[in-house]
């Protein structure tokens, strides 16, 4: 049984006419990793969004097709409710700070408070979550007092401690500078390998090559290819359509036009393959190389 | 950035440990009593007779002595001599200045306001200096008052510093593209233009944002909230919370009885 499953689903915004997702069809298994990949306006976000049910909770705008989490219906659950199952991030860690807590225990509580957990329990979920994420000893911080990744880390275990089904993730370090990016991708991987349900958009190829069960390219709206990391992460048609790619496939790419890559082996999409591939091509003398 | 965006004072003492809604009214029983008491001296009273000693109590006299010589009394000083000088009161002159006489009366009356003056700011900053905003917060909103109405008001209170810390940044990348914030008064205000459109754009979406960050995590929910801190309400807080409704009432009394 798929614990996210979206059928035909078509959406458009508020007073606008084309649809910003179009015919949507997405199945995603309990303990799945899904990385959404797609040029700017693809509709990643909006896809979150639905995934969230702020799509079409809050932002209105008409919702074709079926959206259902862990088996309860989108269309006919209000927010509140939805909310309990879905964990959202997104990608400024600044606007998700609730602005109501002076410090990061207590801001990680505030989700919590909102439930009604007992102090008991919130006490002692807070500190599990803390230790999970490996930010205890930003506790007693003031959450504005920390830097992007910190802040955001603070986000995904804000969200983490409440305890969602399934987790999306809408682009967590794109606003990042390489420092921040790795503390929260480590954060991440330690989902990852717990089983959590995690759909994350993201345009970092050589991260999501390293987690994803499965990447979706979404373009225009509609999905364009889906499937292992493997395959799609290196096919033509996404350097065809103005994805990104990862660096290691482009080099292998262009390594291949002067017989420089292994005919038999898959281009790489992570640092690794492209080094084991690499070194199975006998380098060149410089006699070759025509010096 | 800043650490601290608070007032807040993180001690042990017996007034920390007051429930905040007694600390609250400790602070309105004061001014209420200050201002409508019959008598000249009230305020002074209040002043050497709750606010000095319950500085000592909370602990916070250093904090408490800086703002006041700072800050309070410079205020309150300030407002003693403009009502002294320009109080059109009173017949017996004791002091003549220039054109100005200064009468009992009016020193009398300017003397009474200033120490007015003087023991509302020192509740008020006593109260700040001993008193968690959250823990003001969850106490209020568990007393009936609406969620979202403490959640405006305290994340407000936090927001203000990060707006002027944005307001910087945008007059910093205005005046690397040339805009002149400086000179003249008229150069100034029409410096701020351009600094209106980022500011107010980018909190809507801002505003935007935050409202789907607090909806995820459930601030909607229709659970009874529980509070991470544990907020005290013991009977010595509930009597003296009466004992100060008395005083107040005490007060109005006397007044009226007198006049
Ligand atoms: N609130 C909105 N109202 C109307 N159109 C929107 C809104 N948000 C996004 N869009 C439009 O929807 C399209 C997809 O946006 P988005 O989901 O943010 O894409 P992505 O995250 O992949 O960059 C874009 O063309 C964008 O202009
Ligand atoms: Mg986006």
């Amino acid at each position: 049984m798929a614990i996210v499953n979206l059928q035909n689903v078509t959406y458009k915004y508020p007073l606008t006419h084309t649809p910003v997702l179009s015919n949507i069809n997405l199945e995603v298994k309990e303990g799945e990793f899904v990385a959404v990949i797609g040029p700017n306006g693809a509709g990643k976000s909006t896809l979150c969004y639905t995934l969230a049910g702020f799509v079409p909770h809050f932002f209105k705008g008409e919702l074709e097709g079926k959206v259902e989490v862990a088996g309860v219906d989108l269309k006919s659950t209000p927010l509140n409710e939805w909310v309990r199952n879905v964990g959202l991030a997104f990608q400024n860690p600044f606007n998700q700070i609730s602005g109501a807590k002076y410090t990061v225990f207590e801001e990680i509580a505030f989700g919590l408070e909102n439930q009604g957990v007992p102090r008991d329990e919130m006490n002692r979920r807070v500190d599990q979550a803390l230790t999970m994420t490996g930010i205890r000893d930003l506790a007693d911080r003031s959450p504005y007092s920390l830097s992007g990744g910190q802040q955001q880390r603070v986000a995904l275990t804000s969200i983490l401690v409440m305890q969602p089904k399934i987790l999306v993730l809408d682009e967590p370090t794109s606003q990042m500078d390489p420092i921040g990016t790795r503390e929260v991708f480590g954060v991440i991987r330690q989902m990852a390998e717990r089983g959590m349900t995690v759909i994350m958009a993201e345009h970092k190829v050589e991260w999501i090559a390293e987690f994803a069960d499965r990447v979706v390219a979404l373009k225009d709206g509609k999905i364009l290819l889906q499937g292992v990391p493997a395959d799609v992460l290196t096919s033509h048609l996404l350097a065809e359509n103005g994805f990104g790619t990862s660096r290691y496939t482009s080099a292998a790419r262009e390594a291949l036009k002067f017989n420089l890559w292994p005919k038999h082996l898959h281009l790489p999409t992570t640092l690794q393959e492209a080094v084991d591939g690499f070194n199975l091509t006998s380098a060149p003398s410089p006699k070759e190389r025509g010096e | 950035m800043r650490e601290r965006l608070s007032f807040y004072v993180k001690r042990e003492s017996f007034l920390h440990h007051l429930n905040p809604l007694t600390k609250l009214t400790l602070a309105f029983g004061l001014v209420f009593a200050a201002f409508l008491s019959p008598w000249y001296w009230t305020p002074s009273f209040f002043v050497l007779f709750a606010i000095i000693p319950l500085s000592f109590i909370g602990k916070v006299q250093r904090e408490y002595f800086g703002a006041a010589l700072r800050l309070i009394l410079p205020a309150a000083g300030f407002l003693f001599l403009m009502q002294s000088f320009f109080q059109p009161i009173g017949v017996k002159v004791i002091f003549k200045f220039w054109f100005l006489d200064i009468t009992q009366e009016s020193l009398m009356f300017a003397f009474t306001n200033a120490s007015r003056i003087f023991v509302m700011v020192s509740s008020f900053t006593l109260f700040l200096l001993t008193t968690h905003p959250s823990e003001l917060m969850s106490d209020l909103t568990r007393r009936g008052l609406p969620s979202q109405f403490a959640y405006v008001i305290i994340s407000t209170i936090q927001i203000i510093p990060q707006m002027q810390a944005k307001a910087q940044t945008i007059i910093a990348a205005q005046r690397s593209r040339g805009l002149d914030t400086q000179g003249s008064f008229f150069n100034r205000i029409g410096a701020l233009v351009p600094l209106v459109g980022p500011l107010v754009f980018g909190s809507l979406v801002e505003v935007e944002e935050r409202a789907i960050a607090i909806e995820a995590r459930g601030f909607t929910s229709t659970s009874i909230k529980t509070s991470l801190r544990e907020i005290p309400d013991t009977r010595f807080d509930k009597m003296f919370r009466w004992f100060l409704i008395l005083l107040v009432i005490a007060v109005i009394a006397a007044r009226i009885w007198l006049s």
